[in-house]
């Protein structure tokens, strides 16, 4: 009764619905666009550091176009990100480069030149195209049969890349990618992967495919068309993911197949869900905060003087992928809906209201009489 | 019976004479060893209202779940609008004009008020349309307009029925199938949802309800039919069932000819 109260003090809904809609999407551009402006300053090591960062929200954004959306689990994204990757690289890489560490090159694929534009889109476009495809058969899956599904497709996407030398170089790096990508080239994809995001959820695609997350029975009985919406959300969730390699790979100038494996994956699972999997607030948060995170259990591991003291600390090397363990271990245990609790950053007067009692919605909804 | 139902149901004078809207004829469902429904016949004409009442495990939600497509029957006919729906799936049932508002309040409970109507019209194309009927929900009922923006989870037992009805009807049913609506909600609750079902006949709507609570049930009725052991055993109106000895006797499976249950 009391938030109803408040309500009534407060704004007329529709009269500032349209901009207050918005906020969500503004915030999340602004924290970014924040980080840009402060690594500007910053040396370039940092900066680097920073790019990394990006392009793990880069991609942390694509996972949740799907996983959050959708609430079904995704394993497969380091998959995109190579299949992005590779395609980009083979496309803009200089043909003399290619012929020098890919010989058995076809003909027409050694010749190709796209600018870093096209070469990028046709990353995103191939990895789309492969949500597509093997989307249509594993959509239907849910739950532990997703899990499994989307992790073999990681797994096939790793085998495949890693023994077609003629196309990847196998096991060994391929270098000389055009390294076109700086902070604000991250920067600036990472706004426009969340805009897409956010646009995407606005849909009536994404509303019933979020319905379909709490209710099954009751979205089909609504007429949603699960599989449909779920593949829609893979496609786009596949593009977006597919450019997260494709900055990872003209970041670096150099490609591994090993770089798109399980490590990469759980660290961007741990990014969504620690954030939150149910707000691209979460997945933005989730990225930018493991990352934080990561980047200090790094200086701790490589030691350091303490300030205004003569102790170092040093801490035995491991930690920090125990540390990232811990924090998702803590999050599924103490705030399984993750740091934002599923929450998209609003107007203060609103998150007052909602974010005391959100967590207990699930449980009071039935409850109730 | 037509007279009633107003105008509101297109072309139902015809449709009464000519074939009703939802035609039932031999249903059964069986879960393995198990007969849920037993060869059940009955007719749902246009603009109607039908209530089904029974104990519990008598075969009624069984009956709606055939109908609606989440129960394959083991034999018998389900013809709506003149064509069968068995074997479509539940997403396709209710593009072709059949809303479900299944047992237990299947409330989207982390999607906020506005959000669950919103997925009410998911099949629709006439967007604005809906919008307004969905600002029409909400000045009908207060309490959820200015709950429009929270989640539906923490609406009371009341609040969600009518929430997942509105949802209901945002799909623009021909026929709308109602599961135990009155389960776990206080008398005077129930009263309002049953005041909604009838404004929702007013607009020309069919209903099929299914109901433990028998008294609701005769009352809100053209025609009640006693469903026991997956056999209709009577049927009449208000007028017929009520105070009627056998009526009882037939809701507790006591009739002569339920006496072999």
């Amino acid at each position: 009764m009391a938030a109803s109260i408040s309500d009534r003090i407060g704004w007329r809904p529709a009269a500032r619905d349209g901009l207050r809609r918005l906020v969500p999407l503004a915030a999340l551009v602004g924290i970014v666009l924040t980080i840009v402006l402060l690594a500007g300053m910053g040396d370039i090591v940092l900066q680097r550091r920073v790019i990394f960062c990006l392009i793990h929200v880069v991609a942390v954004v694509g996972l949740y176009i799907f996983m959050g959306n959708s609430g079904v689990m995704n394993f497969s994204s380091a998959g995109f990100m190579a299949v992005g990757a590779y395609t980009s690289a083979l496309l803009t890489m200089a043909p003399g480069m290619k012929s020098t560490f890919l010989p058995d090159l076809p003909a027409w694929l050694a010749a190709a030149h796209l600018s870093p534009l096209w070469g990028a889109l046709a990353g995103g476009v191939m990895a789309g195209l492969m949500a597509l495809v093997i989307g249509i058969p594993i959509m239907r899956l849910s739950g532990i049969g997703a899990a499994i599904a989307t992790l073999s497709l990681m797994f096939i996407c790793y085998i495949v890349l890693g023994n077609w030398t003629a196309l990847t170089g196998g096991q060994q790096s391929l270098m000389g990618l055009p390294s076109y990508v700086g902070l604000w080239t991250a920067g600036l994809t990472a706004m426009v992967a969340i805009a897409v995001a956010f646009v995407y959820q606005e849909t009536r695609g994404a509303l019933a495919l979020r319905g379909s997350r709490e209710d099954e029975v009751a979205a089909r009985g609504s007429g949603v068309r699960i599989v449909r919406e779920r593949l829609a959300a893979f496609v786009v969730s596949g593009f977006v993911t597919g450019i997260a390699g494709v900055l990872y790979g003209h970041f670096l100038g150099t490609l591994r197949v090993e770089s798109f494996y399980l490590d990469l994956t759980f660290l961007l699972v741990t990014m969504l869900v620690v954030g939150g999997m149910r707000s691209l607030a979460g997945a933005v948060i989730g990225a930018i905060g493991i990352s934080i995170l990561t980047e200090l259990l790094r200086l701790v591991e490589v030691g350091f003087v303490l300030p205004g003291t003569s102790w170092s600390i040093a801490t035995p090397p491991g930690l920090g992928d125990v540390a990232l363990a811990a924090a998702m271990l803590l999050i599924i245990l103490f705030r399984p809906q993750g740091l934002t609790g599923g929450h998209e950053i609003e107007l203060p007067r609103s998150k007052t209201s909602t974010s005391g009692l959100a967590t207990t919605s699930g449980n009071t909804g039935t409850a109730n009489v | 019976m037509t007279a009633i139902a107003g105008q509101g149901g297109g072309r139902q004078g015809s449709a009464e004479t000519l074939a009703p809207l939802l035609s039932i004829r031999g249903l059964t469902v069986r879960y393995g060893p198990i007969t849920a429904l037993d060869g059940l016949s009955l007719d749902v004409g246009a603009g109607q209202v039908i209530s089904i009442v029974g104990p519990n495990g008598a075969g009624k939600s069984s009956l709606l779940a055939a109908i609606a497509g989440t129960v394959k029957p083991a034999g018998g006919q389900v013809t709506f609008k003149g064509q069968p729906t068995i074997g479509q799936p539940l997403e396709q049932t209710v593009r072709r004009g059949i809303a479900l508002v299944p047992e237990g309040r299947h409330v989207l409970a982390s999607l906020t008020v506005l959000e669950n109507l919103r997925l009410g019209a998911t099949i629709r194309r006439d967007t604005a349309e809906a919008a307004r009927e969905i600002e029409g929900f909400f000045k009908t009922f207060p309490i959820l307009g200015e709950r429009r923006n929270k989640s539906a989870g923490r609406l009371s037992g009341g609040e969600q029925q009518m929430l997942v009805i509105a949802r209901a009807l945002l799909s623009k049913p021909t026929l709308l199938m109602l599961d135990e609506p009155s389960l776990g909600l206080a008398p005077k609750i129930t009263d309002q949802i049953y005041a909604m079902l009838a404004s929702i006949r007013e607009a020309g709507v069919s209903i099929l309800v299914v109901e433990q609570n028998a008294a609701r049930a005769l009352r809100v009725a053209d025609r009640t039919y006693v469903l026991n052991g997956g056999i209709i055993r009577m049927s009449g109106t208000e007028a017929e069932l009520s105070g009627n000895p056998d009526f009882e006797a037939a809701y507790f499976g006591l009739a002569p000819r339920g006496g072999a249950q």
